[in-house]
């Protein structure tokens, strides 16, 4: 039984005898969560502002949410060095895309882009996870979310980042009225949205270590676009 | 060859594959070529912390002059910050020889960008960005340059910057940081002195506050040295101190019992 | 102009002293030599027509093909050396489906057009790059489509020069055909005002008796995105 074993942990053949390599790894992960809701008239985009490193925090003010055009920001976590990277990159595309087709890129046309972004960086990935927040054509607010390789989904919410699972349910309850019965389900106003994202991050602080400092939220709707801070536990 | 001697042939085979046999071409060991091709894959010579604060008016940022050989104090008088230029000065941690390969770029491009004659001059943004670019390049190469880089400047538009890059391409600003052992040690000591301080630093609080962090990282950290330099960064330009000496007082040491 | 043959005959991409580039002017004249085309933008849609010459009884009419589908809501028509389209046109099939791939929206007709027209100037002698034509292209394109800006016209010429137009002419009979237009044309034309239009004017700078076998129209509609009509 013991030599099964050992043949199974260590099979003919197997690199013994070869030295054990300590390889670079080129990835590493900086924490933190982003939320995106969208209403029928707007698209709330919310994310903390820490970057850390194991047990470091490197900054408390890097903000998550990167505005793309008037009426489209991303919002995004993962590796760091590839968000920067990541972020320039998009900024580059649409700046060249203006340029060739006279006219600023739609919402709709930036998430198809990102996704293809990602994917052609499918054998090396960006490891960054990004939501997509906007305002479509016909003013309607829209949330993409995505993973690292460009797989992509339309929400009406979504939660990414270190605290995305415990994030996720408590939306799907809340937003999504998933898990309840009898409850009448009430459209989504702009005010409950922000009061919600701001208890979520909350809650999502005392138990994710990768998440708090302060909170960055970002309201687009057809009218403008507002910005707010809301200061998170520093802990 | 019974009977030998030079006048004989030497044997018609030998030394090679035996026929019918597989032959490995030697030099190529098999093991070698099933490896992937390696780079850098940790840093030789290095260097520990390199502390930087932001004041009014300006930045400041201070290593300390030891270059370790792993746990030997290999080189005990080498300068780990670069004066850019009147703006900016960097300093690094991590391995010396990539730092002197990033030294070398950057003194022949600014030395490219005074034969244009044209008074423009790198801002702190710029090079830090830069910076940013080239470690991430090389590290999408998997062939990194591993170094953790503080970048401090000050510019009569931007004001105080302060900021940090490190090997995988990872950057941001903060008005103060800390790279290495002194992300775990001095790091906290800056960052409380500092808030504590409204979040506001005089020139000499500043260099107060980084002589304190450097007398304790020589105290707790084993590869550090006891001398450091200082940049100092403000609207009048960017110097570099020659080394100082860290007063240590060891009074404690005698009252130590080690069982 | 003719008669004058200079040195600056020779290079393709060579100026002429009064700052001509003579190959891309001759180029230019070839699409004088082509088959009428003419296009009309209405509110509605676009009409497409051009002119069959059909010096055989024996071809077949059908496979003369000089309206081109670019994508589902873009069409395109030619005029001069109809081969030399082939290029043009597969790049604005490429280009539109890449756009649409890479940005899951419909390609602009200026776009489109904008694409085609880098093509146009890849020319030159040796020193050009691999794939680059050696000449000019000898072919005029009339883009029609309807997009986000609705029916739109545009008008691509070997120089690489467009611009957009409500109604255009290109081809042998474009002089007439285009003072016709001038006459003929207004804002409030409806499609089948407009393709009457075409019709007539195509039938006056024909050499043949126009029937159904020598012309070729394109109707792109703007009740229905993608309604092509042949």
């Amino acid at each position: 039984m013991a030599a099964e074993l050992k043949k199974a942990i260590y099979p003919e053949n197997a690199t013994i005898g070869l030295p054990t390599q300590h390889r670079f790894d080129p990835y590493t992960l900086n924490g933190g969560t982003i939320v995106g809701v969208a209403g029928d008239n707007f698209a709330i985009l919310a994310g903390d502002t820490r970057l850390s490193e194991g047990f470091m925090i490197h900054s408390r003010d890097t903000s998550k949410i990167y505005k793309l055009t008037e009426k489209t920001f991303l919002g995004t976590c993962g590796f760091q060095g590839d968000v920067l990277t990541l972020t320039r990159l998009l900024n580059a595309r649409l700046t060249m895309y203006e340029f060739e087709h006279r006219k600023k890129m739609s919402s709709t046309a930036i998430s198809q882009m990102l996704s293809t972004v990602l994917y052609y960086r499918r054998f090396f990935p960006y490891y960054t996870f990004n939501i997509l927040a906007g305002i479509d054509t016909d003013g309607k607010g829209c949330i993409y979310s995505y993973d690292a390789v460009g797989n992509y989904e339309k929400h009406t919410y979504h939660a990414s980042g270190t605290a995305s699972s415990m994030l996720q349910p408590l939306l799907d309850n809340q937003v999504g009225y998933l898990n309840q019965e009898g409850v009448r389900r009430v459209p989504l106003t702009i005010d409950k949205a922000r009061t919600l994202i701001k208890d979520v991050f909350i809650s999502a602080t005392e138990r994710d270590m990768y998440t708090g400092d302060s909170l960055h939220i970002v309201t687009i709707t057809s009218d403008g676009v507002t910005e707010d801070h809301f200061p998170l536990r520093r802990d | 060859m019974a009977d030998g001697g030079q006048f004989s042939a030497a044997p018609f085979w030998q030394n090679g594959p035996s026929p019918g046999q597989f032959y490995n071409t030697p030099g190529t060991n098999l093991a070698s070529s099933q490896l992937p091709r390696t780079y850098t894959q940790q840093p030789i010579v290095t260097g520990t912390s390199v502390l930087g604060v932001t004041f009014t008016g300006g930045v400041v940022i201070a290593a300390d002059t030891l270059g370790s050989y792993g746990s030997l104090a290999r080189f005990r008088d080498i300068s780990r910050l670069l004066k850019v230029n009147e703006k900016v000065a960097i300093g690094a941690s991590g391995d010396y020889a990539d730092f002197q390969f990033i030294r070398d770029i950057i003194n022949q491009k600014v030395l490219d960008g005074k034969c244009l004659n044209d008074n423009y001059c790198y801002s702190p943004v710029a090079i830090h960005t830069w910076l940013t670019r080239i470690l991430y390049n090389r590290r999408t190469k998997i062939n990194p340059l591993w170094n953790n880089i503080i970048v401090g400047g000050y510019d009569e538009n931007e004001g105080s910057y302060l900021g940090y890059v490190d090997k995988l391409g990872v950057a941001y600003q903060a008005p103060t940081i800390a790279t290495g052992y002194g992300s775990y040690i001095a790091q906290p000591l800056l960052r409380q002195s500092y808030e504590s301080n409204n979040n506001n630093f005089t020139e000499e609080q500043a260099l107060s506050a980084i002589e304190r962090c450097m007398r304790v990282l020589l105290y707790r950290d084993g590869r550090s040295g006891n001398q450091y330099e200082v940049a100092i960064i403000t609207k009048d330009g960017c110097q570099v101190t020659s080394p100082k000496p860290i007063s240590t007082n060891w009074d404690i040491a005698e009252y130590v019992k080690y069982v | 102009m003719f008669m004058t043959r200079s040195e600056y005959d020779r290079g393709v991409n060579t100026f002429s002293p009064e700052g001509r580039l003579f190959q891309v002017e001759y180029a230019i004249e070839a699409i004088k030599l082509g088959s009428t085309a003419i296009g009309i933008k209405t509110s509605e849609g676009i009409v497409l027509a051009v002119e069959r010459r059909i010096t055989s009884p024996l071809t077949e009419p059908e496979s003369m093909e000089k309206i081109l589908k670019i994508d589902n809501h873009i069409g395109c028509a030619m005029s001069g050396l109809i081969a030399d389209s082939r290029t043009l046109v597969d790049t604005a099939r490429v280009e539109s489906q890449s756009h649409w791939f890479t940005y899951n929206e419909t390609m602009t007709v200026e776009s489109v057009t904008h694409t085609v027209s880098k093509l146009t100037l890849q020319f030159g002698d040796d020193d050009a790059g691999a794939g680059a034509m050696s000449r000019p292209f000898g072919v005029a394109l009339l883009f029609a489509g309807i997009d986000e800006k609705g029916p739109q016209l545009f008008h691509l010429d070997p120089s690489g020069t467009y611009f957009e137009c409500e109604a255009k002419a290109i081809g042998s009979g474009s002089e007439g055909a285009q003072s016709q237009l001038h006459e003929l044309y207004h804002q409030n034309m409806n499609m089948k005002e407009a393709l009457i239009t075409v019709l007539t004017i195509l039938k006056q700078v024909m050499e043949e008796k126009i029937d159904s076998n020598n012309v070729e129209v394109m109707l792109i509609a703007n009740v229905q995105r993608g309604n092509f009509l042949h």
